[in-house]
C-alpha cells in the first residue's frame, strides 16, 4: 500500500532467549554433543512437522470406507497415503526417540469417545500430528485426564453424555494414537479439503469435536499443577 | 558411554528401514495371551525403572489387542534387547481403577499397553 | 486400593529423576529479564505464536537425545516438568522449554556457567554488532 510501511510486522529485537538458543546450540557442537550438519537434518525434519496430515487422513476416513478399515487395522500403513512415512521419513530412519513406529487410529463412535494422553511423559505422534501442544505436556493434564476424564474434557469445553464411554488411552509404550472423531451432521457433500479444514489438532487428540465452520484450536489456559491429585474427590 | 553408544549404533543398524519396534519382530516367541483374555497386571517392584504405570497394578482389564514384540521397558532402559517380549492393549474399566469413579459413569474405560512380564491370566 | 496410589499417577516417570531445582544465576536472570514471545509478538505486531528460535531449539532437543545421546529425551522431559514448577514456574513456554533444557545441560556438566555466559555474549556481539 505504501512505501513508509514494511510489507509484514517483525521483532525488531533481539532477546535474550534467542541469545541463549543459539549459544547453548553453539557449545553443544563445539562439544562434539551433535554435529551442525546432524542439527541441519533435524531442524529440516521439525520444520515438516504439523498437525495436517492426520487431518487428512481423518477426511478420508470419513470419505472412503476401505481407507477408513485400512487406518484403524494399520495406521503406519495408511499415513502413507497422506504422504508420512512413519520408518523412513525422520532423519534416523526407524522413528525418532519420541515417535517409535507403531500408530494406531481410534475411531470414535456414537457410543465410543476417545481422548489420549501420555501419563509418563508427553509421548505424542507427533510424526503426522506436529508438536504437541502446552497444555498436552503438563502434568496438570497428564495426572487429571486418567482420573478424572469427564472433568478435565468439560474443561475444555465438551459435555458428554452418561452413557457414552469415555475411553482414556494412556500412550506410555512405543504405540502412539490419533482419534478419528465423528464425522459431524452438516457436512454432507463437503470435499476432502473442507473436511480437513475442520478435523484440529485438539479434535485429534481427542479433547474437542469437529464442527462446521471451527478450523482452529480453541486457546487453552494452562493451569500449574498444585496437588492436582488430591482434588475433586 | 560408550557400551551405550556402539549399543545405540547396532540398534539403528538393525532398525533403518525396518521401524522400531518392527525390527524385533519374531523375537518373542509364541504370545501367552490373546484378545479377549483376562488379565491381571502383577504388582513387581520397580527396580530402577519401568513404565508400567503405578494405577494399574493389581487391576484386571482385558486384552484389546495383541500389538507388537519388544524388548520391555525395564530392559531397554539399560540397553538389554536380547528378550523381546509380546507387548498387549488392554482395556480397563474405570471404576476396577478408582473405586470412587462415579457410578453414573460405568461405561468409562481406560486403555494402555503392557509387555507380557506385568500381566497374568484372572 | 489405597489413597496413596492415586498420588503415583505419574510416579513411574518421576521418582528416579529428582534434577535438583537449586537455582542457576545465569539462567535464573535471563527468566526474570528476559522478554518473552508474547511480548515482543504484542510489542511488533507479530501474530506467529512461536518464536522463531523455537524450531531450533526443538531440532537441538531431537538431535541430544539422538546423535550421542548427551541428554535422552525421558530425561529431559522429566526434568522440564519438574523445574517448569520451580525455578522457572513464572516463565511462559517455550522460553522456560529453553531455559530447562540450558539447566539440564549445565547440571550434567555437559558445558560450565561461564563457558555459556561468554558465549552469549560472543552471540550478541555478534547479532546487534555491540
Amino acid at each position: 500500500m505504501s512505501d513508509t510501511h514494511k510489507a509484514a510486522p517483525m521483532v525488531d529485537e533481539v532477546s535474550d532467549f534467542e541469545i541463549l538458543e543459539m549459544a547453548v546450540r553453539e557449545l553443544a557442537i563445539e562439544k562434539g554433543l551433535f554435529s551442525a550438519e546432524d542439527h541441519r537434518r533435524w531442524i529440516e525434519y521439525v520444520h515438516t512437522l504439523g498437525p495436517l496430515p492426520a487431518a487428512r487422513l481423518a477426511a478420508k476416513a470419513w470419505l472412503d470406507p476401505d481407507f477408513k478399515k485400512l487406518a484403524v487395522a494399520d495406521g503406519v500403513k495408511a499415513s502413507l497415503a497422506v504422504g508420512i512415512d512413519w520408518i523412513n521419513g525422520p532423519p534416523t530412519k526407524f522413528g525418532t526417540p519420541s515417535d517409535y513406529c507403531s500408530f494406531r487410529v481410534l475411531e470414535d463412535t456414537p457410543k465410543v469417545k476417545h481422548v489420549v494422553v501420555c501419563t509418563l511423559c508427553s509421548c505424542y505422534p507427533r510424526t503426522i500430528l506436529g508438536q504437541s501442544p502446552e497444555w498436552y505436556r503438563t502434568p496438570n493434564y497428564r495426572r487429571r485426564l486418567v482420573r478424572w476424564p469427564r472433568q478435565v474434557l468439560a474443561e475444555f469445553g465438551l459435555q458428554l453424555a452418561a452413557d457414552v464411554e469415555i475411553r482414556v488411552v494412556d500412550s506410555n509404550q512405543k504405540t502412539r494414537y490419533m482419534v478419528l472423531p465423528l464425522r459431524p451432521i452438516g457436512t454432507e457433500g463437503w470435499s476432502e479439503q473442507q473436511l480437513t479444514e475442520i478435523v484440529t489438532r485438539d479434535c485429534l487428540i481427542g479433547v474437542a469435536m469437529p464442527q462446521p465452520g471451527v478450523t482452529s484450536n480453541a486457546k487453552r489456559p494452562v493451569h500449574p499443577a498444585v496437588h492436582p491429585i488430591h482434588t475433586g474427590h | 558411554m560408550s557400551k551405550n553408544q556402539h549399543d545405540r549404533a547396532h540398534h539403528a543398524k538393525k532398525a533403518s528401514g525396518v521401524g522400531d519396534p518392527q525390527c524385533f519382530r519374531g523375537e518373542a516367541g509364541q504370545a501367552k495371551f490373546k484378545n479377549g483374555d483376562k488379565v491381571r497386571i502383577r504388582d513387581l517392584p520397580d527396580i530402577f525403572y519401568t513404565r508400567c504405570q503405578v494405577y494399574t497394578r493389581g487391576a484386571v482389564g482385558r486384552i484389546t489387542k495383541v500389538v507388537y514384540e519388544s524388548p520391555a521397558a525395564e530392559d531397554e532402559a539399560w540397553d538389554n534387547t536380547d528378550h523381546p517380549e509380546w507387548f498387549y492393549s488392554v482395556v480397563f474399566r474405570q471404576h476396577e481403577l478408582w473405586p470412587d469413579y462415579p457410578a453414573s459413569y460405568k461405561n468409562d474405560t481406560l486403555e494402555t499397553e503392557f509387555s507380557e512380564r506385568w500381566l497374568e491370566q484372572a | 486400593m489405597s489413597a496413596s496410589k492415586e498420588t503415583d499417577v505419574s510416579v513411574a516417570a518421576d521418582s528416579e529423576v529428582g534434577i535438583g531445582t537449586a537455582e542457576i544465576p545465569l539462567l535464573e536472570a535471563i527468566g526474570r529479564s528476559g522478554r518473552v514471545w508474547g511480548d515482543l509478538a504484542a510489542q511488533y505486531g507479530v501474530t506467529n505464536p512461536d518464536p522463531p528460535w523455537k524450531v531450533s531449539l526443538d531440532a537441538t532437543c531431537d538431535a541430544l537425545s539422538a546423535e550421542a545421546c548427551a541428554l535422552p529425551l525421558l530425561e529431559r522431559r522429566a526434568e522440564e516438568d519438574e523445574l517448569s514448577a520451580s525455578c522457572y514456574r513464572n516463565v511462559p513456554f517455550p522460553e522456560r522449554q529453553l531455559l530447562a533444557l540450558a539447566h539440564s545441560m549445565l547440571t550434567r556438566d555437559l558445558f560450565n556457567e561461564e563457558e555459556l555466559a561468554r558465549r552469549m555474549r560472543e552471540v550478541r556481539e555478534r547479532l546487534t554488532g555491540a
